[in-house]
């Protein structure tokens, strides 16, 4: 889980002036949802790595650059969803290119369902999806953090959960 | 939704391992100098609003520029630290700076792009293209609507000019013949990939296109507009410019190096060094201007107000950096450290000065 949003500021502070530790309460508190964020973008472990490796890379680069009093999820999320809507579409265009993962068998099977139903879903779909439902952003969150109008965010979400809600029925 | 995605916890460790590499190597700055930044930043926020609220506001605007800016700048830009001609646009039009700081006012043009060799100036001005000798003498023009951001490339013997006019990308032979539309596209200038072939980079309005124009075989599109395009100069990379979101693209259009700024900060620019292919970025962030490596995120060069250009040399030994805070230019090199600064930009070129090409060696 992420921490409060004090926590946050001051694991930020400590870590621009060099605190190891604090960046390291950071990067672990904002490790699994950018991770699952970019996954359920991408449907690709290795790819997911790689696009949140690079979010946490992005962030060392601009730790001193960093406005403290701005909460640093949402920055990385955008970073993350980006990348992944940017790598979906790049797939596209070379379908041939690389395999999607099977999902982990350990997952219950409703889950994989579901999953597999998102996979088929347009990146730009499942990205507002995943931010909105796993990430927990409101639609306004979501419509700046993406930098798209409001009622484009609305849409993709009910043609997305339209879209969820035929196939698992 | 509850859920764990495959491998979260070895791709944590594996992460955890480079990114705890990255940030034991990164160069934090010093203390005093971040509990100084509120300190500047009252100061010049004071400085402003003094000079909105005191008859001698002019007086004021000037001491703060003077306070922000190098205070051992050049009083002009007496040369030019590298070899090659300068080209830069303002209110006034276009002007061509040579090596020893010897500059002529070419006319009252918009835009203007050096040939690929530095012999002709490519212009535009109301509606009209126009091609201009180092004299200002005008070779050839073509009337096209409100034409913008001409862009050059080509052989000594074959060169074409992509510019944009009437919402269309059009390219046009260096002799002025063969003028033809590409595409629909957007006001930004294009940017033509180094090398062969006539591949041309250039915004829609909803992405980035890359085109090759003999063929009009599109070969890639990215996901964003951009505000500016840029090649490096082996053509490897393409740089898509937005102020809250840059990416590079390679040949194959995967994003192999992106900046997002956090929120209430932005990019205002950003340029690839000649020979190495590494991208400078400035970063605006509260009343502070860095200019940092891509990569490495290292920064080269910071100032208080607002940085919004920089441009390379052609040797790319130089960084110039456009500082319209302070009213001065900065020229920057990494190795040996060396920084010049020249004062009233706008005394000698005009209002809204902008480097427009430093071209030829």
């Amino acid at each position: 889980m992420a921490g409060s949003g004090r926590d946050e500021r001051a694991w930020v502070g400590r870590a621009q002036a060099g605190s190891a530790s604090d960046f390291e309460a950071l990067f672990r508190a904002h490790w699994g949802p950018a991770y699952r964020a970019a996954y359920l973008v991408v449907r690709d472990a290795a790819a997911a790595e790689d696009i949140a490796q690079e979010a946490f890379l992005a962030a060392v680069r601009a730790l001193d650059r960093f406005d403290r009093r701005r909460p640093f999820g949402p920055w990385l999320h955008r970073i993350v969803v980006n990348r992944a809507i940017d790598w979906s579409r790049a797939r596209a265009l070379r379908p041939e290119a690389e395999q999607v993962d099977a999902p982990a068998p350990e997952r219950p099977e409703h889950d994989d369902e579901l999953l597999r139903e998102l996979g088929r879903l347009s990146p730009e779909h499942r990205a507002v999806i995943v931010l909105r439902y796993l990430l927990d952003y409101t639609p306004g969150e979501i419509a700046e953090l993406l930098e798209l109008p409001r009622g484009t965010v609305n849409s993709r979400l009910r043609r997305g959960l339209d879209s969820l809600k035929e196939r698992l029925e | 939704m509850r859920f764990r995605a495959p491998g979260e916890h070895e791709a944590e460790e594996r992460t955890w391992a480079v990114v705890r590499r990255a940030y034991a190597e990164r160069e934090p700055v010093a203390w005093p100098r971040r509990h100084a930044r509120p300190l500047v930043a009252a100061a010049v926020v004071g400085a402003v609003i003094a000079a909105a609220l005191s008859p001698p506001g002019r007086s004021v605007v000037r001491s703060l520029r003077e306070s922000v800016g190098i205070e051992r700048a050049e009083p002009a830009l007496f040369s030019l630290p590298s070899p090659g001609q300068l080209l830069v646009t303002s209110r006034r039009g276009a002007w061509l700076v040579h090596r020893d700081g010897s500059k002529r006012l070419l006319g009252h043009y918009r835009d203007a792009s050096f040939s690929p060799h530095g012999l002709f100036v490519a212009a535009t001005r109301a509606n009209q293209l126009v091609v201009l000798d180092p004299k200002g003498g005008v070779r050839w023009t073509l009337a096209r609507p409100g034409p913008r951001f001409p862009a050059w490339t080509g052989s000594r013997t074959d060169t074409r000019i992509a510019y944009v006019a009437g919402g269309r990308l059009r390219v046009v032979a260096g002799d002025g013949t063969g003028d033809r539309v590409i595409g629909r596209a957007a006001p930004v200038a294009p940017a033509w990939r180094p090398g062969p072939g006539r591949v041309l980079a250039y915004s829609d309005g909803r992405q980035a296109v890359v085109v090759e124009t003999d063929s009009g075989a599109v070969l890639l599109r990215t996901a964003e507009p951009p505000a500016k395009l840029a090649w490096s100069d082996d053509g490897r990379l393409l740089l898509a410019f937005r102020p809250f979101g840059l990416r590079v693209y390679d040949r194959r259009g995967r994003v192999v190096l992106q900046d997002d700024p956090s929120d209430v900060t932005h990019d205002s620019d950003a340029a690839f060094a000649p020979g190495t292919g590494e991208l400078m970025v400035i970063r605006v962030h509260g009343l502070q201007s860095d200019v940092f490596a891509g990569r490495s995120g290292q920064t080269v060069y910071r100032g208080t107000g607002v940085f919004d250009q920089l441009a390379f040399s052609p040797n790319g030994r130089w960084l110039l950096v456009s500082w319209p805070t302070a009213n001065q230019w900065v020229f920057v090199r990494a190795k040996p450290r060396r920084i010049v600064g020249v004062a009233r930009i706008t005394q000698q070129f005009g209002r809204s000065a902008h480097i427009a090409d430093w071209c030829c060696a």
